[in-house]
């Protein structure tokens, strides 16, 4: 299959659940200058299903605050709109994650977690939206699985077959490399440059052409919770490192250290909360 | 170091960090022995996970260090020249090997090594 061929696909995505139609109507309401967070949180809470999976995810150990989030204003206000919107527009796709490959999800969650902790150690500004850029690094995978089933399997299969790097074989096989395909899909959604770039460029990151510090913090945090073996991200290896990405986070080894404590305690949270999850689906099944 | 269900806890574990509920309430500090008591109370507070000393439970499809160690060598596999990343995955070895085994015996590999 050619590059533009798929470009053109992405533009009718079709396979995977459409966007809410809350936020078109967000959109409108956050360009008017006196929205508040009070008001917008109202209008999200009136669904009261998008609510509780929200308030699920805000709450969950990988942005890590102490103390219990209970209204969507309040998420608003501690985590930014920015990470609201993008939960809001990607939490049929995670539902679509959940379902179809657990290994990816997981891989994706812990990769949200390690993001967030990291920034916070550099004092980046808005850690939460980091982690959130984190939790949907990947979406090129997801898309690429829901739209392109046959394609998804021949790129996993090869790489396993070959021993090589999934997005090796999608560039060779398709032409395209699912960080790209996740930028597409981002930005067509209209997500923020702050989290469109760090999708785009997580495996070669000085290439961003804005915020190469959170593209930064993504690749290294994909290397991180790939190289602990937590979840699954479509091969088994550890991708190479950027130097000139490193160069910006360049964690000394106590440093190191604490990252890997704070993570893994962290991680087993994490582990409470997809059981969680699958707790949940079954009973509403 | 272990962290474990509510389920599987016994009395006479101790606790390697603080019971805390779902909603963060500390209910007892790390080093407090378990007993039947304290774990009625947890359960009844909905405390799920305990963080516990040693590695009391051996849990199913749980892999054991050297496995461990040897999947990590494997992931590594493709860039085991970078010296940035050799760092990472001796770090990462170093702190699974002190979680099961303790300090003191990582110090005592490393002094078997260097001697
Ligand atoms: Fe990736
Ligand atoms: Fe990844």
């Amino acid at each position: 299959m050619k590059r533009e061929e798929i470009r053109q696909r992405l533009k009718e995505v079709q396979s995977l659940p459409t966007l809410p139609p809350i936020v078109s109507k967000l959109n409108q309401m956050v360009s008017d200058e006196d929205v508040t967070a009070v008001k917008l949180g109202r209008i999200i809470e009136k669904d009261q299903v998008l609510t509780s999976k929200l308030l699920k995810m805000v709450n969950s150990s990988f942005f890590g605050f102490p103390q219990r989030i209970s209204t969507v204003s309040n998420a608003i206000v501690l985590l930014g709109f920015n990470v609201i919107k993008t939960l809001i527009v990607t939490s049929s796709i995670f539902e679509v994650m959940q379902a179809s490959d657990i290994g990816l999800f997981e891989h994706s969650l812990g990769c949200a977690t390690a993001a967030g902790l990291v920034a916070k150690k550099l004092g980046i500004k808005n850690p939460e939206e980091v982690s959130t850029a984190g939790l949907i690094h990947d979406l090129g995978k997801i898309v690429l699985r829901a739209e392109m089933p046959q394609e998804y399997e021949l790129v996993v299969e090869t790489a396993a077959k070959r021993q090589q790097y999934m997005r090796e074989v999608e560039q060779e096989a398709l032409g395209i490399g699912h960080g790209e395909i996740g930028g597409i899909l981002a930005r067509q959604w209209n997500l923020p440059e702050r989290l469109v770039y760090p999708i785009e460029y997580h495996h070669r990151p000085e290439a961003s052409p804005d915020y190469a510090d959170v593209s930064a913090i993504i690749h290294f945090s994909d290397i991180v919770i790939r190289a602990l073996g937590f979840g699954f991200g479509g091969d088994k290896w550890v991708p190479p490192l950027d130097h000139q990405a490193w160069s910006r986070i360049k964690l000394g080894k106590t440093q190191m250290r604490q990252l890997l404590e704070e993570l893994d305690e962290k991680l087993m949270e994490l582990q409470d909360f997809t059981l969680d999850i699958q707790q949940d689906k079954k009973e509403s099944a | 170091m272990q962290r474990i269900p509510l389920k599987l806890a016994q009395p006479g574990m101790v606790l390697a960090k603080e019971a805390v509920t779902s909603e963060g309430q500390v209910l007892c500090g790390a080093g407090t022995t378990l007993s039947q008591e304290i774990l009625a109370r947890l359960a009844k507070q909905e405390v799920l996970t305990l963080t516990v000393e040693g590695h009391p439970v051996s849990m199913p499809g749980e892999k054991t260090l050297p496995e461990k160690l040897k999947e990590l060598d494997l992931r590594f596999s493709k860039v085991k020249d970078d010296p940035v990343l050799r760092a990472l995955k001796t770090l990462i070895a170093e702190f699974w090997i002190i979680q099961e085994k303790g300090e003191d015996f990582l110090k005592n590999l490393k002094k078997g090594k260097a001697g």
